[in-house]
């Protein structure tokens, strides 16, 4: 895995990610930076501002899949993209994020929607892991 | 991991894979391929993916697995299945994101030869007419009435705002308009995605494509389809965009709880379902009828910027140029259909995903001029190469529950792709072939490379070879527009 905590997975028609953390909130950082990586979301001019989420799963796969679709429905329907995060899962999958958003620039390529494609968060020796599938 | 030993031969183009294969199967997968398209097949996960799919409550006959046919997410692209009414299931990931993600065919009666010196015009108006590319706004921004509109009429809300023409809907599947739609079971997120997005192409491997009919195979159907050897005809490939994408992510969210609450036990949870004859299904199904209607009109409200394309360019200089419809047809989507099974007539739900609806002659639903003939069938060729008009026949009504292939099918990843091609040097070769691109992306067109995907011309014959289509024309491009 790269020092990114996310790489690329082999799919002949998709997309698909894996990413690791060392906790549940690393993960899904990564899988949120990596998911910006493939769709190539450049940022443009103008300021910074802060965006405040809260969301919950039935389960970490859900949340997972949650927090992804979130960010994607809002880089459509408000044209920003995402800098710093800070996340907090709480008990019951329950996440509260501060994401700096940006102005949109452009897009290299989007995704459709994120899948449950044989997805799992599994335990690893340096925390936890999944491979997300995108339908691109 | 399916090998090829763990299949058995029926036809020189159909194999099996019976139930005693994995103890959830509940019904055998079918796999319409010659040795080498099986064997591509089995260099990735579709088969796999069939087999999960296979494990479906209230499944009846086979999954049935088309020659196009490569690795998706639950169920595989080009893959069938029929589950019965009233207790078995609907799957929305059986489907697709892109629901009504779909193909039109229009032709003019222009010669080819007599349009050339106009086409590098024709490939610039189309793609300034056509919005296309990432993050477009539509042309027809709508309010969240009209969008309900959209929802329930489809193609009908088109033509009332003056975007069809009356012949045009007959020549559409299900006459461009899905009964038993129902907006309230759409959430608001799929209508703000949507509101903006009609009349657009999007990005991927949608497309726009101006053709040559290059040669008739069946000509009493292509006179009837207006199809004339040399003539100039026109494809569309897109579906419902963000609206559709996300119709569909709410339900298979939703169906994530569905499952246990029905105690339906997956291999896959991206084949989440619920019973047709439950809340739930019954929700979705009014859901994804919105989102095929609002695909219909979408594709609708294209051609009506084609044919403005085409009068811009060619009025005044040629005749012949209006373009009227062949055919619209879908290749993801869930139809509640009749079929015979096992010698009974039944309702079912039929799960098309990147897969043809084609039905055989006599069909009631198609108009009187088709009726004897079959319902058309199109299948787009990856970008650059063939595309085929066929028709439904009685053996895919006998074998696949009126389905054929939906196109080519990808062997390489968009990262292969990428790696291998590069877009300027693919857009010369294209070029040097005489095709005319307009493209938003130079790696996206790379990622659409031919290599990228099997041969057109070979799935075709192994559907035809198998009966469940037959060749109507062979068509080649001369302009293509991507996003």
């Amino acid at each position: 895995m790269a020092a990114s905590g996310f790489e690329e997975v082999e799919h002949t028609a998709d997309w698909a990610l894996r990413a690791q953390g060392a906790s549940l909130e690393e993960l899904l950082e990564n899988a949120a930076r990596g998911m910006l990586s493939l769709i190539g979301a450049k940022p443009g001019e103008g300021e910074a501002t802060t965006w405040r989420l809260e969301i919950q799963g039935a389960d970490a796969e859900s949340l997972l899949v949650a927090w992804l679709d979130e960010l994607l429905y809002r880089m459509e329907t408000q044209r920003v993209t995402f800098g710093g995060m800070r996340i907090h899962v709480g008990p019951d999958q329950r996440l509260a994020a501060e994401i700096e958003e940006w102005p949109l620039l452009r897009v290299g390529h989007p995704i459709k929607a994120v899948t449950y494609h044989n997805l799992a968060v599994e335990k690893t020796r340096e925390g936890l892991t999944a491979t997300v599938v995108f339908d691109v | 991991m399916v090998r090829k030993q763990d299949l058995r031969r029926i036809s020189p183009v159909l194999w099996e894979i019976p139930v005693s294969f994995r103890d959830d199967m509940r019904v055998p997968v079918r796999v319409y391929a010659d040795e080498k398209l099986l064997e591509a097949a089995l260099d990735d996960r579709s088969i796999e993916q069939a087999v999960n799919a296979s494990t479906l409550p209230g499944l009846v006959g086979q999954v049935l697995v088309m020659p196009d046919v490569h690795q998706g997410y639950g169920f595989p692209i080009g893959g069938v299945a029929a589950t019965r009414l009233p207790d078995g299931v609907i799957s929305p990931g059986g489907i697709g994101y892109d629901i009504n993600c779909g193909v039109r065919l229009m032709a003019s009666s222009l010669r080819a030869e007599e349009a050339e010196p106009h086409l590098r015009d024709l490939a610039q108006a189309l793609y300034a007419n056509c919005p296309s590319g990432v993050g477009v706004k539509g042309s027809v921004p709508l309010t969240l009435k009209e969008l309900d509109q959209v929802c329930r009429l489809g193609s009908e809300w088109a033509l009332k705002n003056g975007y069809a023409q009356a012949e045009d809907l007959p020549r559409t599947e299900e006459g461009g308009r899905i009964q038993g739609a129902e907006p309230a079971t759409v959430s608001s997120r799929a209508k703000e995605r949507g509101r903006p997005q009609l009349g657009t192409l999007g990005a991927g491997n949608h497309f726009i494509e101006v053709d040559l009919v290059e040669k008739i195979y069946h000509p009493e159907a292509a006179s009837v389809l207006g199809l004339t050897e040399g003539g100039l005809a026109l494809q569309i490939h897109c579906g419902s965009r963000g609206f559709g994408h996300q119709v569909c992510s709410d339900y298979v969210r939703e169906f994530q709880g569905a499952v246990q609450r029905y105690a339906i036990r997956l291999p896959d949870r991206e084949l989440v379902c619920a019973p047709l004859n439950s809340p739930e299904g019954k929700r979705y199904l009014a859901a994804m009828a919105c989102a095929a209607n609002y695909a219909f009109a979408n594709r609708q409200i294209l051609a009506h910027h084609a044919r403005r394309s085409f009068e811009q360019v060619f009025a005044g200089k040629l005749k012949g140029w209006p373009l009227r419809q062949v055919y619209d047809i879908a290749h993801n989507m869930g139809k509640i259909e009749d079929h015979t099974v096992d010698g009974q007539k039944i309702r079912v739900c039929v799960h098309r995903k990147g897969a043809t609806r084609a039905f055989g002659p006599g069909f009631e639903g198609l108009p009187p001029d088709l009726r004897p003939l079959g319902q058309p069938v199109l299948v787009p060729g990856s970008m650059g190469t063939a595309s085929w008009v066929l028709l439904g026949t009685e053996g895919s009504m006998a074998q696949s529950f009126g389905s054929t292939c939906h196109g080519a099918g990808r062997v390489m990843s968009r990262h292969a792709a990428k790696r291998a091609v590069r877009g300027d040097q693919l857009r010369r070769d294209l070029e040097a072939r005489g095709i005319h691109i307009q493209a938003g992306s130079l790696p996206g067109l790379a990622e659409e490379a031919p290599q990228a995907y099997k041969e057109v011309d070979a799935v075709v014959e192994i559907v035809t070879q198998a009966g469940i289509a037959q060749k109507v024309a062979r068509l080649k491009p001369v302009v293509v527009i991507k996003g």
